[in-house]
């Protein structure tokens, strides 16, 4: 049965996922406007920006890179229901990797040097997060006793009590899954540490809007992971879970904008570093605990 | 049983037949016909025995016995010959040493021995036979079209040897058949060398220098390898008074103590056939031979025998934990390692070669954990593995042959210069390392497989491993995906022999990808229930409802997206039609289809990116070194506490 609801969890997620992503981002718009002493645009911006983009006119550098971006868009959509669904996930984890793969063939495929740049360094942050993120489903397993999410609404408490050093780990690869500075290597929202736009230089009009659409989704898609660490068989823990995704997306917000772009050479150093210490720990003492 | 013989005797022929044959027409139909005809045998043969969880064959002659000695004889004369030739002391030395030990062996014990169930089928002996059938006879045809290309890029008057080429490829097949089909094991023996000889004489093939150092490389590492299998052969009778591996199983699993010197010999057998670290560099210095060679070992071949031998042993090793241990660990560390090493090549072959190793690693390291579910990866790896890995290297050889290079820097917008290779090109990497295809979802049983058998080690080589097999196939990938300006298309000329050998294995995957579930109903479980509810102690492992480490939900899942991901490859890509402009390239641009533009000087500029292939940070040779040091230390260490233990128990 879970193949169905999978499918229609898709479904629900295609719908969900973008409203509340939007409204993340236009939440993290305006916080950091206000860290930085602005106002900032309203909530909704956004919403209007890719309501514009989806009226320019359709201009690309080559035919095969739409292609790409909707497949990169439709498993970013089938691993959120997945995940909402209270499917595996672990293969919610491969099919977000799948979707990053897309995503980054895209940005190859233009050819244009400045995304080119950007694409290798995208796979660079893919390699330097999978290892947490492969741990981290490890632990989730050992703790809860399944890769089953939906099996956490049947344990009585809540797995952070033994993975909290997974986490942790979680935590610090998150911002390289997010694209946030200090890891916003592949393409970075904030125009001074970038000279042209990474990944998406060659990207417009409705293409934009689609990668725009799957960011919000994979956000909420991160955050949801955050929360399951606070779910166990008390509803009211759903409001918990919330609660801390809402904390660690103002983290997240926090770092963005007191750190400045790292080099390469750190960000795969202290991620393997965080993995290996963080999530090869837990996965150890957890084994033998 | 008849179709066993016809298997193993048909390409024998055919092989004899290909030696004398000098035209290429008649080589033509003399390799198409029978490589059909194989490959149809081999379907029949899983058609007649598949839905039995094993059958063994009451088949034992003293003219194959004899055979078997001279095949030994044949084998050590040709490697004394060569050694005298090219004045090599070591395979000398190896050489007679494995010659006078099978010799000893032959007459003072192993004749003595009768083997009365001689030949045998299982699920996993048969998926070997539809892996050999169709993959193996799919690289001989396409050799027909590669080879007519390689000859004429040899300098004029460069002797023709094709004969002996297409030869050796259909006696390798053979041998093949009779390692998975024997259940004698001095028989098995007798086709596991004869593997290490053709293989010997394929890397060869060219005679330039390298080719000959390479070959002899090759020869060394695999005669130590028989002369542990060997070591085996002399425990096993000696002390267990049979040759029957079903036997040696069933004692092994029942009574693990006994049998751990015979199990780490014949682990170190299967750890140097399948090019595990320490030995891994006789792979890659496989790669000189033409390709069709290569393809030919690494997908269908060679090391999968050396993976086969040790999945075959996974009952005993998971009651064994010193065996287990030796085989996890090699596998485990060869898996990152080869899979750090893969990001600084840029050789495609290289790169190819590293990643058959690491992949041979995971594979080795489920066989070594031993539990059905661990099995159940192994054997899906396996498949897999066989399949992608074929496709790749056919398109690679391809591709060398129509832009001259292997160089995967020259492979820059080749989706325009060949379309059509390189779609399957992309197929053939997507399926290697990236769910929902066959491979990774294989690595997921792993992954389920090493939690419960609490390999918290391993689970992180693994982890680390993974993610930097995504950094040198996604960066593959990408070079191959970019589209500027307008290249010419090249792939006009690709001979006919070559794009059927390429369908085929492409076929071969979407079908495979999508039909995951029932592969894992109907070949894979089967096999697991009858091998672990029969032998020892490991049996009540598994009741008969085992259905696959992987849910079956999550099964169909991966095929479904598998299906979107063809449709988006062969259907979507280059369909939409939209305005089509010119890269941005930061300045006034001279050239935009080949990144021309005018700089501050008012010169022209061509922009050029190269990938990363950070060989700081991942530097093969001391990762080589530290791979060497690890796993060698570990095989010689394990193969002493083995002798130990012979004379404890």
């Amino acid at each position: 049965m879970s193949i169905v609801y999978a499918l229609i969890g898709t479904l629900v997620f295609a719908v969900l996922g973008p409203v509340i992503g939007c409204l993340l981002a236009g939440l993290d718009r305006k916080i950091t406007a206000r860290m930085q002493g602005r106002v900032g645009p309203p909530l909704l911006q956004p919403y209007y920006d890719v309501r514009k983009l989806f009226g320019k006119e359709r201009v690309s550098v080559n035919t095969t890179e739409s292609a790409y971006v909707v497949a990169a868009l439709v498993f970013a959509l089938l691993a959120g229901g997945i995940f909402f669904s209270g499917g595996n996930l672990l293969m919610c984890v491969f099919v977000i990797t799948l979707s990053s793969l897309f995503f980054i063939v895209a940005a190859y495929s233009s050819c244009s040097p400045y995304s080119e740049i950007g694409a290798h360094r995208e796979t660079l942050q893919v390699m330097s997060y999978e290892p947490m993120i492969v741990l981290m489903t490890v632990v989730f397993y050992q703790a809860s006793g399944s890769f089953d999410v939906s099996n956490l609404f049947n344990i009585s408490i809540p797995i952070i009590g033994c993975t909290w050093l997974a986490f942790f780990g979680l935590l610090f690869v998150l911002t390289i899954k997010l694209r946030k500075s200090p890891f916003d290597l592949s393409m970075s929202h904030h125009a001074h540490q970038e000279i042209v736009r990474g990944m998406t230089t060659e990207m417009s009009g409705p293409t934009l809007a689609k990668i725009e659409i799957m960011h919000w989704c994979e956000t909420v898609l991160f955050l949801g992971w955050i929360g399951m660490f606070f779910i166990w068989l008390n509803p009211l823990s759903l409001v918990l879970a919330i609660i801390v995704a809402v904390l660690v997306y103002f983290l997240e917000i926090w770092i963005d904008n007191n750190f400045a772009r790292t080099k390469w050479q750190v960000m795969l150093g202290s991620a393997w570093f965080i993995a290996l210490v963080c999530g090869g720990l837990n996965v150890i003492v957890l084994m033998f605990v | 049983m008849e179709l066993i013989g016809f298997l193993i005797a048909f390409p024998l022929v055919i092989a004899v037949l290909l030696l004398f044959v000098r035209s290429d027409a008649a080589r033509k139909y003399l390799v198409t016909i029978p490589a059909v005809i194989i490959g149809c045998a081999s379907i029949a043969l899983y058609v007649m025995y598949g839905s039995q969880g094993g059958s063994y064959f009451i088949f034992s002659s003293s003219i194959v016995d004899i055979i078997c000695v001279i095949v030994s004889i044949a084998i050590g004369a040709v490697i004394l010959i060569y050694g005298f030739k090219y004045k090599r002391i070591l395979p000398i030395v190896l050489g007679a040493l494995q010659l006078v030990a099978s010799l000893i062996f032959d007459f003072a014990i192993g004749h003595k021995i009768d083997v009365s169930q001689g030949l045998y089928v299982d699920g996993l002996s048969l998926l070997m036979v539809l892996i050999i059938g169709i993959v193996g006879s799919g690289i001989c045809v396409y050799a027909l079209g590669y080879m007519r290309d390689f000859q004429e890029h040899e300098p004029d008057g460069a002797p023709d040897r094709r004969p002996i080429f297409f030869a050796l490829m259909f006696l390798f097949l053979s041998a093949m058949y009779v390692i998975v089909l024997s259940n004698n094991m001095s028989w098995m023996f007798a086709g596991w060398e004869i593997t290490t000889l053709c293989s010997f004489l394929l890397i060869g093939y060219t005679k330039t220098e390298e080719a000959i150092n390479n070959a002899f490389r090759q020869i060394n590492m695999n005669l130590l390898g028989g002369i542990a299998f060997l070591i085996a052969l002399y425990v096993c009778s000696i002390s267990f008074d049979t040759l029957s591996f079903k036997d040696f199983l069933e004692i092994g699993s029942s009574r693990p103590n006994i049998v751990i010197l015979p199990v780490i010999a014949l682990a170190i057998a299967g750890i140097t056939k399948a090019a595990q670290m320490p030995f891994h560099t006789w792979l890659l210095g496989a790669m000189v031979a033409p390709t069709p060679t290569s393809a030919l070992l690494h997908s269908s071949t060679m090391v999968k025998a050396g993976v086969f031998l040790l999945v075959k042993l996974a009952p005993i090793f998971v009651v064994c934990p010193i065996a287990s241990a030796l085989v996890i660990l090699v596998g485990g560390f060869t898996f990152m390692f080869c899979s750090f090493m893969a990001i600084s090549q840029t050789n495609a072959k290289r790169v190819l070669a590293y990643s058959t190793i690491a992949n041979l690693g995971l594979i080795t390291a489920c066989a070594g954990v031993g539990t059905p579910e661990a099995v159940w990866a192994a054997m899906l790896l396996i498949l897999f593995h066989a399949i992608a890995k074929s496709l790749l290297f056919l398109c690679v050889g391809t591709a060398e042959h129509h832009i001259g290079s292997r160089d995967i820097e020259d492979m820059d917008q080749l989706f325009q210069r060949m379309p059509k290779l390189s779609r399957f090109m992309m197929l053939g990497i997507m399926c290697m390392f990236i769910a929902p295809f066959g491979m990774l979802i294989a690595k997921w049983g792993a992954l389920v497989a090493l939690i419960d058998m609490h390999q918290g080690v391993l689970l992180i080589l693994l982890a680390f491993g993974s993610a930097a097999t995504f950094m040198f196939w996604a960066k593959w990938l990408g070079k191959l995906a970019g589209i500027a300006g307008t290249r010419e298309n090249i792939e006009g000329n690709v001979s006919a022999s070559e794009w059927a050998s390429i369908g085929l294995m492409a076929a071969l995957i979407a079908l495979c990808c999508i039909c995951l579930p029932l592969i894992s109903i109907f070949m894979v479980d089967p096999y697991i229930i009858s091998s672990y509810s029969n032998a020892g102690v490991a049996g009540g492992m598994v009741s008969s409802a085992f259905d696959g480490t992987v849910d079956a939900d999550d099964l169909w899942l991966a095929s479904i997206a598998c299906v979107f991901a063809f449709i988006v490859m062969f259907a979507g890509l280059g369909r939409t039609k939209t305005k089509q402009v010119g890269v941005y390239l930061a300045g006034v641009s001279a050239d935009n289809a080949n990144r021309v533009f005018r700089d501050s000087m008012s010169g022209e500029t061509m922009a050029t990116s190269r990938n990363w292939y950070m060989t700081e940070a991942f530097n093969e040779d001391r990762l080589s070194w530290l791979g060497t040091i690890v796993c060698g230390i570990l095989e010689v260490g394990f193969f002493i506490v083995g002798c130990v233990t012979l004379g404890i128990f």
